[in-house]
């Protein structure tokens, strides 16, 4: 990719934005699981007492 | 399907299938965007800017593919009344916004050089693809706002199943209308326009999206599948009280 070509900033705008989002979606989704999974175990051993 | 069907069976499945489609979606991660940003050619007339296209188009795909998705969900719940059909549509619909917004704001930036314009809301492509995002919104609205699941989900079905219509505005706008936006130049009758040394990029990226789709969407169906248990832990504790 030629760095010094017209336009090139709205490529790298693209791109940037296309991976913010998608790391963030894959953040929330797995921080959320994982929240979730914790709390389900956490209920299981408090039944289980 | 029905194998599917039992939750305690899907998670059996999901867990043991998600290191491999997590492995798999980096490694066409890599290849694809090593494609698009290094060993495809600029285009003879739009330049480097063509190299949008790469997350643009992959984008606009997994927004219609997703909705469709939900829609077929939908139409099971409703047919076979079965919960994990709308737990699987209530999870791919946050997936599918992303996607979808995504399709608009870097269409955006592909807009701006190339027509001289971020937005036109004449275009029936763009509009039609806004009008996708605000069904995702809708569906999602629903769920969030009604607390009982069982109206949450029989409203819900009716919004992705009326939603699914405008996924075909927005597929065959380009065909119908005269639009700034250019006609299908990959999925057409005759075979795909593009060249293949941008093609097998294309088509590299599509998949690492997919692949990363399928993946977020099983472990988000795995929460809403504990989210449940945890609910329905909660009313059992208020009912013993």
């Amino acid at each position: 990719m030629d760095f010094s070509a017209a336009h090139v900033s709205y490529v790298i705008a693209a791109y940037s934005i296309s991976a913010v989002c998608v790391i963030g979606l894959f953040l929330y989704v797995l921080l959320r699981d994982r929240a979730l999974a914790a709390k389900l175990k956490q209920n299981a051993e408090k039944d289980t007492l | 399907m029905q194998q599917f069907a039992n939750p305690a069976r899907f998670l059996k499945i999901a867990n043991a299938a998600l290191p491999y489609i997590w492995s798999i979606t980096a490694i066409l991660f890599a290849i694809g965007l090593y494609g698009a940003l290094v060993t495809t050619p600029p285009d003879y007339q739009q330049g480097e800017t063509v190299r949008i296209m790469y997350v643009h188009v992959p984008a606009a795909w997994l927004g219609l593919f997703i909705y469709c998705l939900m829609g077929f969900f939908s139409a099971v719940a409703f047919i076979y009344r079965h919960p994990l059909a709308d737990a699987a549509a209530k999870t791919a619909a946050p997936l599918g916004a992303v996607f979808c917004f995504l399709a608009l704001v870097t269409g955006s930036f592909w807009g701006k050089p190339m027509w001289g314009t971020w937005w036109a809301w004449g275009d029936a492509r763009l509009t039609s693809m806004f009008i996708l995002l605000l069904f995702y919104l809708g569906y999602m609205a629903v769920w969030s706002s009604i607390d009982e699941p069982t109206r949450a989900a029989a409203i819900a079905r009716i919004v992705a199943l009326v939603g699914v219509v405008n996924v075909f505005v927005v597929k065959f706008s380009v065909n119908w209308w005269n639009t700034l936006h250019q006609p299908a130049s990959v999925i057409k009758m005759g075979g795909p326009s593009i060249d293949k040394s941008m093609l097998w990029a294309l088509l590299t990226m599509a998949v690492a999206y997919t692949m990363l789709f399928l993946a977020l969407h099983l472990v988000s169906m795995r929460s809403e599948i504990a989210a449940r248990k945890l609910r329905q832990a909660r009313l059992i504790e208020i009912g013993n009280r």
